[in-house]
C-alpha cells in the first residue's frame, strides 16, 4: 500500500522535475523560432520580447535569396552528401576488417588487432596538421574526399563489431562451408545479415558525427560553396551579427530537417543508442 | 532487420542524388570563364558591390565576375590556407593594403607587371596617389586600389541641438565638447559617445597622441607613453559614464535615438540611413581643435590576385579589364558611402555631394588620412579584435595589455621562417 | 568467448591451407586509410613538433627548441599553453560534473515512467543531433544582454558572456544542453536493466528511496557510469566550437581554450607556425593521453 503511494508521489517528483527541465530544454528554440519572424528593426527597437510584434518572413527569404554569400542551402546539402558518404564508407570498411579480426585465420591477426587498438589512445590533435598537408597533398582540400576518407581511421568500430561477431556461433559458418559456401559468401550471406543492429548502430555515430564535426571542416574548407553547414553557420554569424532575426533563420534552416528526420525516425534512434550500450557495457 | 538495408538504401540514393546535382552546379561554379570575386564586403556597402559585378555582368563580359563576400577575420584566415591548399583559388581578392607586405614576403601574391600594358589607363596619375603607392612593393605592382576608406562619426542632429549645438561649428568635434555634452545628457539616459570597433578608435587615437606601430618597418613599438596614453584616456571617458557600456550594441543605441556620436566607417552609412533618424558625417572625434593635429583612421581596399601556380593568362587579363571598369563606374561604390580611389570618380560632380567627400576635398582632410603601413598590421589587428576594450572595461591592466600586445606580435615575428 | 575463439580458429584452419593470403584483402581497405590518414600523419606530427615548419618549405629540424619555447620560456607561446591548458582542464573540471550527472538525473526520472515520459526523452535527446554551430547561434541569444530574456526577465544588467564567471557559465550550459543525450540513453538502457526484485527484497527490509539509490541503483550502473566518465572526460578535452563563437576566448582570454592556440598557430592569419603548433598539440595529445590511462586504470580494477 506504502508502495504505490510512493510511487505515485515519485511519478509526481519525477514529472515535476521533467518539466522544468523541458523547459529550459526548448525555450531557446521556441525563441529562436520567433525572433526569426521579427524584423531587425523591431529587434533592436523592442528588446525583448517573446511574440513578435509583426510577424515577417522576410528573413528566410532574405538569406534564401542570397545564394553567394550564404548559401545555407547549399552547405546543407553538402553536409548531407559528407555524412552520406562517410557513412557508406565507414560501414563497408568497418565490417569487412571485423569480419576478417573475428573469422579468418591470419599470421599476426592478434598483435595487429591490438596495435591498432593501442593507437587509440592518441588523440586525433595529435596529427591534426599533418593530416591537413596531406589532404593538401592529395589535392582533396575544398573536397568532400577530405572529409569522408579521414573518418574511415576509426578503430573503434572495428572493435564494436568484432564484438558483436564473435558472439554469433561459429555452427553458422560451419554450416555454410559444408554447402560449399566461400568466405566471402560466408560474410555476405550469413554474417553480413546477423550483424544489422551493431552497424546500425555505428552508422547513427558516424552520421551524427561527421554531421557535427567543426573543427576540421572549417581548416579544410576555405571555398565557400563547398563547405558543410556547421562551418559555414560560423561564417553567417559574422556576416549577421548586426542582424540577428535572419542569423536566427540562419541557424533554424539548418536545424529543421533534423528535426523532422528525427521525429521520423525517432524510434529507430533510441533503440540503436540503448542497443549500443549493451555492445559496450 | 530490414531497416538497415533501408537505411543503407537511403544513404546511397541521397548520395547518388546530390553528387549528381553537386556536379552539374559545381562544374557551373568553377566555370573556367568565372572570375571568383573575394572581398570583406559583408556590411552595408556588399549590396553596393553586388550592385557594381550585376552592372559588370550586365554588359555581357566574355568572363562574368562571381562575388563572394566573407568577414574579414574570416577572410584573412582563409587567405593563407587556400593559396597553400592550390585549389578553389579565387580570380580576384581584395585584401586591405596594410596586409601587401607580409603577402609578398610569403609569397602569397602575384604581381600585375606583365599585364598593365594591356590597360594604360591603370595608371598613377587616375588614382589617388596614396592608394596608388601602396599597392606596390620592392618595384612591383601588386595592388591596385578601389578605395580609401575612412572611420569617421556620425552624429545625431536632433541630440546635438539639444546638448551640444555649437560642438559642430568647426568640424571636428573635441572629446572636451563629447563630455560636457554627456554631462549633460546622462541624466536623459542619452549616451554621448558609441564604443564602437575598437581597432580603428585605438589606432587613430594613437596617431593622435604620436604612437606609431613601428620605428624601423620590422619590429613593433607597441608597449610605449602613447599607447598607455590612449588606454588611460578612453578609460577615463569610460570611467566618467558618458560612453556606451560594456554589452551594449553601440549601433542599437544610436540607430534608436539614444546616443549623440557614433563613430564608425563611412562604409555604414547606408544602413544608418535605413533607420530614419537625422544623422550628419564629421571627423573622427579629436583630442585636439587644431586641424593640423587631426587624425582620421584609414586604410584602402585593393585588387590583388592571389598565387596561381597555373594562371590563365586569358582569364587573368580579363581580370584585368573588369579592374579598369571598376575605375570608371565606382560611383555606386561612393553610393556606399565609399571614398573611390579613382580620380575619374572624385573629379564626378554626384560625388562631390556626398557626404564623405570632405575627407578628400581639402589638404588639411587628406593629411589627417592615417593608413597605418606595417608589414606585420595583421598581427597587431588580430590583437586588437581579439582582446578588444578588455583594459578599458577594466577586465586586465593597461600594462599587461600593452605589454601582451608587444609580446605576442614580436614572439610571432621571430618564430616566422625567413627566407 | 573462449570457446568461440577456438571454434573460430579450428573453422577457418582449412581455409587458411588453400589461400593464406586473402584474409588480408578484407583488411587491406581499413589499413590502407589507417596508415596514410592515421598512423604517417601522428608520426610526421610528433616529428614535425621537432621543427620549424610553415605548412609550405621543407620542415627545419631544430630539436628541442619549439618545446623549450612553449613550456619553459617566457615568450607568448608559453603564456599560450599554460593558460590554453589551464582552461581546458577548468573547462572539464566543471563541465564534466554536470554531464554526467543530469542526465543520470533525467534517467531516473525517466525510469519513474511519468506522463509523457517518451516525449521527455526525445526532446532531451534531440540537441545532441544540431551541429555546434547552430546551438551557439540560438543560445546567443538567449544571453544576449540586449535581447534576450535573462537579463529582461530578471531585470538584471549582466553581460553574460564578457564577463566571469558568468562566461564559463554559459558554455558548460551550451555544452550541457547540446551533449546530455547521449549519456542519458545509456543510463535509461541500464536503469532499465536492473531486475525488479532487488527493489522489492530492498522494500520487504523497509529501505527508503535513498538507500535503494545509494545501494542497489548506483552499483548496478557502474559500468557505465565509468564508460559514460571516460568518453565524456576525453570529449571535453577537445573543446573548441563553443568558446570560439560564445566568447571568441574572452574576457581577455579567459576562455581561450588550447584547441583555438593551436588552429591559430597552424592555420590563422600570417605566415603559419605549424611547428610550434604541433608541439602544443603534442602536448595537448599527451595530457589526454595521461587522464584517459588514469580512468581506465581505475575502470579495470573496479570490474
Amino acid at each position: 500500500m506504502q508502495n504505490t503511494r510512493t510511487n505515485r508521489a515519485g511519478k509526481w517528483l519525477a514529472f515535476l522535475f521533467l518539466t522544468i527541465m523541458g523547459v529550459i530544454w526548448i525555450v531557446p528554440l521556441l525563441y529562436g523560432i520567433t525572433s526569426s519572424f521579427k524584423t531587425n528593426i523591431e529587434m533592436q527597437s523592442v528588446g525583448f520580447r517573446f511574440l513578435p510584434i509583426n510577424w515577417v518572413l522576410s528573413n528566410y527569404t532574405k538569406l534564401l535569396a542570397n545564394t553567394t554569400n550564404t548559401p545555407v542551402f547549399r552547405w546543407f546539402l553538402n553536409s548531407l552528401v559528407i555524412a552520406c558518404g562517410t557513412t557508406l564508407l565507414v560501414l563497408c570498411v568497418v565490417s569487412l576488417s571485423a569480419f576478417a579480426y573475428s573469422r579468418l585465420k591470419f599470421r599476426g591477426k592478434n598483435i595487429l588487432f591490438y596495435g591498432l587498438l593501442a593507437t587509440m589512445m592518441f588523440p586525433p590533435v595529435m596529427n591534426l596538421i599533418p593530416l591537413y598537408k596531406i589532404i593538401t597533398t592529395l589535392g582533396w582540400a575544398n573536397t568532400d574526399w577530405a572529409m569522408i576518407v579521414p573518418a574511415a581511421t576509426g578503430v573503434f568500430n572495428i572493435f564494436l563489431v568484432r564484438q558483436f561477431m564473435d558472439n554469433i556461433p561459429i555452427s553458422y559458418d560451419e554450416a555454410a562451408r559444408i554447402d560449399g559456401a566461400s568466405d566471402w559468401q560466408i560474410f555476405f550471406r550469413v554474417i553480413l545479415p546477423l550483424i544489422k543492429p551493431v552497424l546500425f548502430v555505428v552508422a547513427l555515430f558516424t552520421f551524427t558525427g561527421s554531421w557535427n564535426d567543426f573543427l576540421w571542416p572549417s581548416i579544410v574548407f576555405s571555398d565557400l560553396n563547398k563547405m558543410p553547414i556547421t562551418p559555414g553557420l560560423k561564417l553567417l554569424q559574422g556576416m549577421y551579427a548586426a542582424n540577428i532575426p535572419t542569423l536566427m533563420a540562419g541557424a533554424l534552416v539548418a536545424i529543421v530537417p533534423t528535426l523532422i528526420l528525427y521525429f521520423f525516425a525517432q524510434k529507430y534512434f533510441l533503440q540503436s543508442m540503448a542497443l549500443s550500450v549493451g555492445v559496450k557495457g | 532487420m530490414r531497416r538497415l538495408r533501408s537505411l543503407v538504401l537511403a544513404l546511397a540514393t541521397i548520395l547518388l542524388a546530390f553528387v549528381a546535382v553537386g556536379c552539374t552546379s559545381s562544374r557551373a561554379q568553377s566555370d573556367s570563364k568565372t572570375i571568383v570575386f573575394w572581398n570583406p564586403f559583408t556590411g552595408p556597402d556588399g549590396t553596393s558591390m553586388q550592385k557594381l559585378v550585376n552592372e559588370y555582368n550586365a554588359t555581357k563580359p566574355e568572363y562574368p565576375v562571381k562575388n563572394i563576400s566573407l568577414t574579414e577575420g574570416d577572410m584573412y584566415a582563409k587567405i593563407p590556407t587556400i593559396v597553400n591548399s592550390g585549389r578553389g583559388i579565387p580570380d580576384l581578392q581584395i585584401v586591405h593594403v596594410e596586409r601587401i607586405k607580409d603577402y609578398v614576403h610569403n609569397g602569397i601574391l602575384d604581381t600585375y607587371d606583365q599585364y598593365l600594358s594591356n590597360y594604360p589607363n591603370i595608371k598613377s596619375s587616375n588614382y589617388v596617389q596614396e592608394a596608388w603607392n601602396g599597392g606596390s612593393y620592392e618595384g612591383h605592382r601588386y595592388g591596385i586600389p578601389l578605395d580609401i576608406h575612412t572611420f569617421v562619426m556620425y552624429y545625431n542632429k536632433d541630440l546635438v541641438a539639444k546638448y551640444c549645438p555649437e560642438a559642430l561649428d568647426d568640424n571636428i568635434v573635441t572629446f572636451d565638447e563629447i563630455k560636457a555634452a554627456g554631462e549633460k545628457a546622462k541624466k536623459d539616459g542619452i549616451t554621448a559617445l558609441g564604443l564602437t570597433w575598437w581597432k580603428p578608435n585605438y589606432l587613430s587615437m594613437l596617431g593622435q597622441q604620436g604612437g606609431e606601430l613601428t620605428k624601423n618597418g620590422v619590429d613593433p613599438t607597441l608597449n610605449t607613453e602613447p599607447a598607455k596614453n590612449t588606454l588611460n584616456f578612453y578609460k577615463s571617458l569610460y570611467a566618467a559614464g558618458i560612453t556606451s557600456r560594456d554589452g551594449q550594441d553601440p549601433m542599437q543605441l544610436f540607430l534608436t535615438g539614444k546616443e549623440i556620436f557614433h563613430p564608425e566607417g563611412i562604409w555604414m552609412v547606408n544602413q544608418i540611413r535605413e533607420s530614419k533618424i537625422k544623422f550628419g558625417l564629421t571627423n573622427a572625434p579629436q583630442v585636439s581643435a587644431d586641424p593640423k593635429k587631426m587624425v582620421n583612421w584609414s586604410s584602402s581596399h585593393q585588387f590583388v590576385l592571389l598565387k596561381q601556380a597555373k594562371r590563365n593568362t586569358a582569364k587573368t587579363k580579363a581580370t584585368l579589364k573588369f579592374i579598369n571598369w571598376v575605375r570608371t563606374h565606382s560611383i555606386h561604390w561612393a553610393e556606399a558611402g565609399q571614398n573611390p580611389a579613382s580620380q575619374a570618380i572624385t573629379k564626378n560632380k554626384a560625388y562631390q555631394k556626398m557626404g564623405q567627400s570632405f575627407l578628400l576635398k581639402s589638404k588639411t582632410e587628406q593629411e589627417s588620412l592615417r593608413i597605418f603601413d606595417y608589414r606585420y598590421n595583421g598581427y597587431v589587428a588580430d590583437f586588437l579584435d581579439r582582446y578588444a576594450l578588455d583594459p578599458v572595461f577594466g577586465k586586465t591592466s593597461i600594462e599587461k595589455y600593452l605589454k601582451d600586445m608587444q609580446s605576442t606580435v614580436q614572439d610571432k615575428i621571430d618564430a616566422q621562417i625567413t627566407d | 568467448m573462449d570457446s568461440t575463439t577456438t571454434h573460430v580458429a579450428a573453422g577457418a584452419k582449412a581455409q587458411t591451407r588453400r589461400k593464406s593470403s586473402k584474409p588480408y584483402l578484407y583488411l587491406l581497405p581499413h589499413l590502407v586509410i589507417f596508415t596514410i590518414f592515421f598512423l604517417v600523419p601522428l608520426v610526421f606530427g610528433i616529428y614535425v613538433s621537432f621543427t620549424k615548419w610553415d605548412l609550405v618549405r621543407t620542415p627545419r629540424f631544430v630539436g628541442l627548441q619549439n618545446y623549450q619555447t612553449i613550456l619553459f620560456s617566457n615568450s607568448t607561446f608559453h603564456t599560450q599553453l599554460v593558460e590554453g591548458l589551464r582552461n581546458t582542464l577548468w573547462f572539464v573540471l566543471i563541465s564534466v560534473p554536470f554531464c554526467i550527472l543530469v542526465p543520470l538525473l533525467l534517467a531516473v526520472a525517466l525510469n519513474a515512467k511519468p506522463k509523457f515520459g517518451k516525449f521527455f526523452q526525445g526532446l532531451f535527446y534531440l540537441p545532441s543531433l544540431f551541429s555546434i554551430s547552430a546551438v551557439v547561434i540560438v543560445w546567443t541569444l538567449i544571453f544576449n544582454p540586449n535581447y534576450g530574456p535573462l537579463n529582461s526577465l530578471f531585470h538584471l544588467n549582466q553581460v553574460w558572456t564578457g564577463t566571469q564567471p558568468w562566461a564559463w557559465m554559459t558554455i558548460v550550459i551550451v555544452t550541457i544542453w547540446w551533449t546530455i543525450g547521449g549519456n542519458m540513453i545509456i543510463y535509461q538502457a541500464a536503469l532499465n536493466g536492473i531486475p525488479k526484485d532487488y527493489y522489492e527484497a530492498a522494500d520487504i527490509d523497509g529501505a527508503s528511496s535513498w538507500e535503494k539509490f545509494l545501494h542497489i541503483t548506483l552499483p548496478s550502473i557502474r559500468g557505465q557510469f565509468l564508460y559514460t566518465l571516460v568518453t565524456t572526460t576525453i570529449a571535453q578535452f577537445n573543446i573548441y566550437g563553443q568558446p570560439l563563437m560564445m566568447t571568441n576566448g574572452g574576457p581577455n582570454g579567459s576562455t581561450s581554450v588550447l584547441m583555438m592556440y593551436i588552429q591559430q598557430n597552424a592555420f590563422g592569419a600570417g605566415q603559419s607556425l605549424a611547428g610550434l603548433a604541433s608541439a602544443m598539440a603534442v602536448v595537448l595529445g599527451v595530457c589526454i593521453l595521461i587522464v584517459s590511462m588514469i580512468q581506465f586504470y581505475f575502470l579495470r580494477r573496479d570490474y
